[in-house]
């Protein structure tokens, strides 16, 4: 009698219980940036932004039309975005500190351990966006919170650092190279190709031509990237590793250790 | 001995519940996931039943960029704005030579008509006195009158460089005005058609997803041989092509369809655009010609008519005739620097008109076409993320996880969604 009370009791535990007591993660935030980005203050250094644009973008287009290599162009165009980074920094680059230090109150307070862009989260996480705005649209200062944000089992990686690896460097550079010579291959095609479907034909093989190309150089890096990525996860304790662009505050950055373990 | 067989079965059966439990129902609360899911957005997107639109437009994108490569390369505004600098610059350097040399003629015809005044008077017998008189007077008098004439040029220069800027404003704001109504209904069409194409998608894929169902299901039976399997497959694959096909088919229908309204909207904006552009470059010409008629006039009263009293009144006829001798042929002269002039301006303003759009087939319509076919792109590609997004919620939901991200870069836990969401948006569709 005992074995079947025993026997029964295993099959309701089976059934029903959890294969493990875990309490899930909670301390998620994000935020709306484009929220942000609509407050009066920052449409205004916007538009400051795109009139000095504005001033910018023809003399950009007489230097490049001035410029008599490759190497001159690619200069002239470093020196451009350098004068529109200068710049930015100064128009938006207060309201940027501000709006960093109006976040980190907020998760601060509702013991976030990491707040990313909204676009990336479909569904869940508490949403501060109204927090944050009400906090920037306030006259006080913003004082930075006490305590830097609890450590966060939502990693991430710098996606632009590991691209300047000189592995990937190397296939990108190799892929538009590839590139280059196609479009002048089916470009020749195309004007060869006499009806609209033959023209059709051409374009769809000229975008598969790149994408097997672009399979071939770039997606082994790619698995091996993010293989390496889920093993220094793994060891670190962390359950997803996302881009940084995406992240906002707090999470746990693993860029140098996937940077050390790919370039072994 | 029973009573140990039948409690060895039950827990045999207790973890069989429990293991086959397990396939089906992932613990989402494990600690291995503690709520977090996440999906590879890009990866279901290839899955979509709408993907093979998206291909196609990438198609037609690479199609366009493939022919932009030849003759018909789309203008970018900084591009636009540099070429419309040059040529008024060409324009300006035209104005300045043209006017240079007419001031230059002036000054030769001056001197010629000079040295002819002096050979009359020599001639008449009328002595040094009279002819060097003559002459310092006339030189006097053409001083005076190169003096005004300069001026009289530097101010017809500065009011036809005026004129002309207010044509090229005019000229610029009827192409933009046309090309954005060309391009206003070029666009609608477009849209109306793609509508069009994808709602025949979505029906063709309804309407095929009872059969698509039952061979499905025949499928999924285990026990098939492989011929039958075989069979099978081909009827998917030809029900897939089969609403392919006819989607191809309505796609080459509408291009055609928008090609010969496309080129209906280039016959009636170009010809919008000449009646326009021959308008105001009448309307500019007979401005600018009736300004130089009238500082011509004026110069023609500065001529070097004051001649000295002891000049019998026949030598004074005789220089008249001379004057307006040389007025004539410096006219005559002067009229083919300024048809010169003329031929560089209309084929500057040609250049300037096909630049600023006058031909929409060639560079406005590309780039038009470019920038529509990426918003459609962008557009389609929306709906399907929606999609995705609501599919997945509403599966997170079910599955009572606490947060749900898109893309990951990586995962060393949590709860993967895609294939999840993958069949259950290939499944609505069937």
């Amino acid at each position: 009698m005992k074995i079947r009370i025993l026997s029964v009791m295993l099959v309701a535990f089976a059934l029903f219980a959890p294969s493990a007591i875990a309490a899930d993660l909670t301390d998620v935030g994000y935020i709306d940036q484009a929220a942000i980005g609509s407050l009066p203050t920052f449409v205004s250094a916007n538009q400051q932004l795109a009139q000095y644009k504005a001033t910018l973008d023809p003399q950009y287009a007489a230097a490049i039309k001035s410029a008599r290599t490759d190497a001159d162009k690619q200069r002239i165009t470093i020196d451009f975005q350098q004068k529109f980074t200068d710049k930015q920094r100064e128009i938006v680059g207060p309201l940027f500190t501000r709006a960093q230090l109006a976040i980190a109150q907020v998760s601060s307070s509702k013991s976030l351990s990491v707040v990313v862009d909204k676009r990336i989260v479909i569904f869940g996480g508490q949403d501060i966006t109204k927090e944050v705005l009400d906090l920037l649209q306030g006259s006080q200062a913003i004082a930075p919170p006490a305590a830097s944000p609890p450590p966060s089992e939502v990693g991430f990686v710098d996606q632009t650092a590991l691209d300047s690896l000189p592995k990937v460097k190397q296939a990108n550079q190799d892929f538009a190279t590839f590139a280059t010579g196609q479009r002048k291959v089916f470009q020749q095609k195309f004007a060869q190709a006499k009806s609209n479907t033959d023209k059709q034909q051409v374009a769809q093989d000229y975008n598969k031509t790149l994408a097997d190309k672009q399979d071939e150089l770039l997606k082994p890096l790619v698995d091996q990237t993010r293989s390496v990525t889920s093993d220094v996860a793994k060891k670190k304790g962390l359950i997803l590793v996302i881009d940084r662009a995406d992240v906002i505050y707090g999470g746990t950055d693993i860029t140098k250790d996937v940077q050390d373990a790919l370039g072994k | 001995m029973s009573r140990m067989r039948s409690a060895s079965s039950a827990i045999a059966l207790a973890l069989l519940v429990s293991a086959l439990g397990g396939c089906a129902r992932v613990d989402v609360h494990s600690p291995q996931i503690r709520g977090i899911g996440y999906v590879r957005i890009d990866e279901i997107v290839k899955q979509h039943p709408l993907y093979g639109q998206l291909s196609q437009i990438d198609d037609a994108i690479a199609a366009i960029n493939l022919a932009s490569l030849g003759p018909h390369v789309p203008h970018s505004a900084a591009e636009l704005a540099a070429d419309t600098t040059q040529l008024n610059r060409e324009l300006q350097a035209a104005q300045q030579r043209a006017n240079t040399i007419l001031a230059q003629k002036q000054a030769v015809y001056a001197r010629k008509e000079q040295a002819a005044i002096a050979a009359a008077l020599a001639a008449a017998g009328q002595g040094n006195a009279g002819a060097q008189s003559a002459q310092q007077m006339q030189s006097t008098s053409v001083q005076q009158a190169q003096s005004a004439a300069q001026q009289a040029n530097a101010d017809y220069m500065a009011y036809q460089r005026s004129v002309i800027a207010q044509n090229n404003a005019a000229i610029a704001n009827v192409s933009r005005e046309l090309q954005a109504q060309a391009n206003q209904k070029y666009q609608a069409r477009a849209e109306q058609l793609q509508q069009n194409e994808s709602t025949l998608a979505l029906q063709l894929s309804q309407a095929d997803a009872a059969k698509r169902l039952a061979v499905k299901t025949r499928l999924s039976n285990l026990a098939l041989d492989d011929a039958t399997r075989n069979s099978l497959r081909a009827q998917l694959d030809a029900l897939d092509r089969n609403e392919a096909q006819v989607v191809l088919a309505q796609r080459s229908r509408d291009q055609a369809d928008l090609l010969a309204y496309r080129k209906t909207l280039q016959a009636e904006t170009g010809a919008a655009m000449r009646t326009q552009v021959t308008q105001i470059q009448n309307q500019t010409r007979a401005t600018l010609l009736a300004r130089r008629n009238e500082v011509a006039s004026q110069l023609h009263g500065l001529g070097p008519m004051s001649l000295p009293s002891n000049l019998s009144p026949a030598m004074q006829v005789k220089i008249q005739q001379i004057h307006q001798q040389f007025v004539a042929e410096f006219r005559a002269d002067a009229q083919g620097t300024i048809d010169e002039y003329t031929a560089t301006k209309t084929d500057l303003d040609r250049q300037f008109a096909a630049l600023h759009g006058a031909d929409v087939g060639a560079t406005g319509a590309a780039a038009k076409q470019l920038a529509d076919l990426q918003k459609q792109r962008s557009d389609l590609y929306a709906k399907i993320v929606t999609q995705i997004q609501g599919d997945a919620t509403r599966i997170a939901q079910d599955r009572g996880l606490s947060v749900v991200f898109a893309n990951v870069e990586a995962a060393a836990g949590g709860y993967d969604m895609t294939d999840e969401v993958s069949k259950d948006i290939q499944s609505m569709h069937e």
